[in-house]
């Protein structure tokens, strides 16, 4: 039973999919996601995926201040993945609200709403913040 | 050429007296009351060929809410008309009759501004979200977050 | 036939910014739609309000990350003008570099997400690694890739040396060879022709009375640039052309925004040649005067405006932001009108959205009804894709030419 949870847990380890998702942000931190897949930067030959649905992913990639309306559905898609789930937040509204914080609208980071494994500040964070953290994060993830 | 347009418009509405001037090049500002709105409006549009509406700028000042038209014509000369109505019975005519783009601008002074505007077709809100309360204005200058 | 209401939830285009749809069918054609926006609302007038000018200047950088260079340059014409400040020359042409490598990204960035809604994902790779290249320079310039903070009230923050100049034109150079092949694939390869022509349709006259701006609303003849009718920066000295074209679909735009590539290119080629010598920015008062100004810009997606009025103190009195979405989203209903719904995820993302300039806010619409659908965006696309390639769209010629010539 134990060799057959290493096993998983290498899968998950050596090629994490990822789901991205913009609780409200001003694009930024997106593109610069997406840029992470693009030729010059090139995750997939990490094994890092980006899929359509939660139901798929192990990590969940967000970005921006969470509006008010969007905390409900943000939820609801962190409940949709299956264990175990990570929660990654990128750029510094989603750490903390950003310049947003204090917005009538805003709460004021993703922790607010969701608990976080691992945060990347950055305004926006660069494709290259974006693979150390979540290298990192895989990282601890060996480790246990 | 702004100069040439005001004297046109004093000319035509001579108790704009005053009310008219041009800041700058191809910027002209205008005040009128609510009254005399649409005959000032439809002669810039039909006579001025000020052809294009960028937006409707809303803002609470106090005793009256006031809003900015800003038209532009093809050479990029802008005409910012303004005109208020009372705070405590704010409601407007639309004018989705001579831009059909106009509607989304006057959806967003109803909703941040708690302004009527008469006129308007069925249709969702916008910006704020459904579950918004129908009473908090948050571009009125009294409105604080957390209320 | 009965209707069909297909809410397309919140997964945007391109962006993945959510964006909300209902769609009314019968059968596959489109009978009606409304677009449910609001979705990144943040607040950013108000917070404008309640924060200094130099605050602002910051801020509205950051109502949008693709075309934050033409919201805080907006912003701060606007300032400077009510200030009655005359800032350097150096300094308007400087703006206008930004504005335009600005301009560049944002289009091939455009190119490759086109790419992507209509299954063509090796233009998707192709042009961004190609912007990488405005990356690296905008990065070299002002320090960073995104969000580039140059603008300050009187000027701007950082000089260009001559070094940079080389590097730019290098930049440029590389890049026009490429557009132009991007050019030659957009309006010669069959397959792409045949998947955007006739998608999409705004005629003249329906842009005209919906008020379409920028790309949009010039690839349907309608004759309208800021840069050219209400110059601002530098853009009163410099010789371009406003490219227009008579397709009226999402061909149409493809050509303008390649267009409008080459004539960036050119425009940078000017500034550097011509660039004065000077200070780079003049000292701002920190209570700007009573006054008021509008001010407009032509961001990469069209006509940006900002009205910003002033009371005497450190904080602005009002400060009204119209970005060229809103006007733009208005005509997609009437784009859509009866046409396919394979067609769907291309014109909107022809329109090239982009919803944080325009709500500065989200919501998903469930529907209870039993003859309703929910679709996810990417679910909508690969249905387009698939739809097209039974009827003989198919880019795997294409991504062989492309691999071959690279």
């Amino acid at each position: 039973m134990r060799f057959a949870k290493k096993i998983i847990n290498w899968a998950r380890v050596k090629s994490p999919w990822v789901l991205h998702f913009n609780t409200g942000a001003c694009n930024a931190c997106d593109i610069e996601i997406i840029a992470a897949l693009t030729p010059r930067y090139d995750v997939e030959r990490f094994g890092v995926q980006l899929k359509a649905t939660p139901r798929h992913a192990d990590i969940l990639l967000c970005s921006g201040p969470v509006t008010k309306q969007v905390a409900p559905r943000l939820k609801r898609i962190y409940e949709q993945m299956p264990e175990p789930k990570f929660v990654v937040v990128v750029g510094t509204c989603a750490c903390s609200g950003g310049v947003f914080d204090g917005c009538y609208n805003v709460e004021s980071g993703i922790d607010a709403v969701l608990p976080v494994s691992a945060y990347i500040p950055g305004c926006p964070a660069s494709p290259k913040a974006i693979i150390d953290g979540v290298v990192k994060l895989l990282k601890s993830l060996e480790e246990k | 050429m702004e100069t040439k347009m005001m004297q046109d418009l004093l000319g035509r509405f001579p108790y704009l007296n005053e009310k008219v001037r041009a800041q700058r090049d191809r910027r002209i500002y205008a005040e009128i009351d609510y009254a005399n709105f649409v005959e000032v409006f439809e002669y810039a549009i039909q006579k001025l060929n000020f052809t294009f509406l960028c937006t409707i700028t809303g803002l609470d000042e106090g005793e009256r809410i006031s809003f900015i038209y800003h038209l532009t014509t093809q050479d990029g000369i802008i005409l910012n008309l303004k005109t208020s109505v009372p705070k405590e019975k704010p409601v407007l005519k639309t004018i989705i009759g001579y831009f059909r783009g106009a509607e989304i601008y006057e959806r967003e002074l109803e909703d941040l501004l708690g302004v009527k505007v008469e006129g308007l077709p069925e249709g969702k809100r916008y910006p704020l979200p459904d579950d918004w309360p129908k009473d908090q204005y948050p571009l009125r200058k009294d409105w604080k977050p957390n209320a | 036939m009965h209707k069909v209401i297909i809410p397309i939830g919140p997964q945007h285009p391109a962006l993945k910014e959510p964006a909300s749809f209902r769609v009314a069918l019968s059968g596959e054609k489109i009978t009606g739609l409304t677009v449910r926006l609001g979705y990144n609302h943040r607040g950013i007038e108000k917070a404008c309000e309640e924060r200094t000018y130099i605050q602002d200047v910051y801020l509205t950088e950051r109502i949008c990350g693709i075309c934050s260079h033409a919201h805080s340059s907006a912003f701060v014409q606007a300032v400077e003008e009510i200030a009655a400040l005359d800032i350097p020359k150096r300094a308007k042409y400087i703006r206008t570099l930004i504005g335009e490598l600005e301009r560049i990204h944002s289009h091939l960035l455009w190119l490759g997400v086109a790419g992507h809604e209509i299954g063509f994902d090796t233009l998707l790779m192709y042009t961004w690694r190609d912007r990488e290249i405005v990356m690296d320079i905008l990065a070299m310039i002002t320090g960073n890739r995104v969000n580039y903070g140059i603008n300050c009230i009187g000027g701007v923050r950082r000089d260009i040396t001559p070094e940079y100049i080389k590097d730019i034109f290098r930049g440029v150079k590389t890049l026009e060879e490429r557009t132009n092949y991007y050019i030659d694939i957009a309006t010669k390869e069959t397959t792409i022709i045949k998947r955007l022509s006739k998608v999409g349709m705004l005629s003249h006259d329906d842009a005209l009375k919906l008020g379409a701006v920028g790309p949009t609303g010039r690839a349907s003849g309608i004759d309208r640039d800021t840069r050219r009718d209400d110059p601002y920066a530098a853009y009163g000295e410099l010789d371009f052309k406003v490219i227009t074209d008579d397709h009226c679909d999402v061909f149409g735009r493809t050509v303008v925004r390649l267009g409008e590539l080459l004539e960036s290119y050119k425009i940078i080629r000017q500034v550097l040649k011509e660039l004065p010598e000077g200070p780079i920015a003049v000292k701002a008062p920190r209570k700007i005067p009573a006054g008021e100004a509008v001010s407009r810009y032509e961001a990469p997606r069209g006509e940006n405006m900002h009205y910003v009025k002033s009371n005497g103190s450190e904080k602005p009195e009002r400060v009204k932001v119209r970005a060229p979405t809103l006007a733009n989203l208005q005509t997609v209903s009437k784009m859509l009108e009866d046409r396919q719904l394979a067609d769907l995820p291309i014109v909107i993302a022809a329109i090239d959205p982009c919803f944080s300039c325009t709500d500065r806010l989200i919501s998903i619409k469930e529907s209870n009804d039993k003859r309703s659908k929910i679709m996810k965006w990417d679910e909508l696309r690969e249905y387009g894709i698939h739809w097209y390639q039974h009827r003989g769209v198919d880019f795997t010629k294409i991504n062989n030419k492309l691999k071959r010539r690279y």
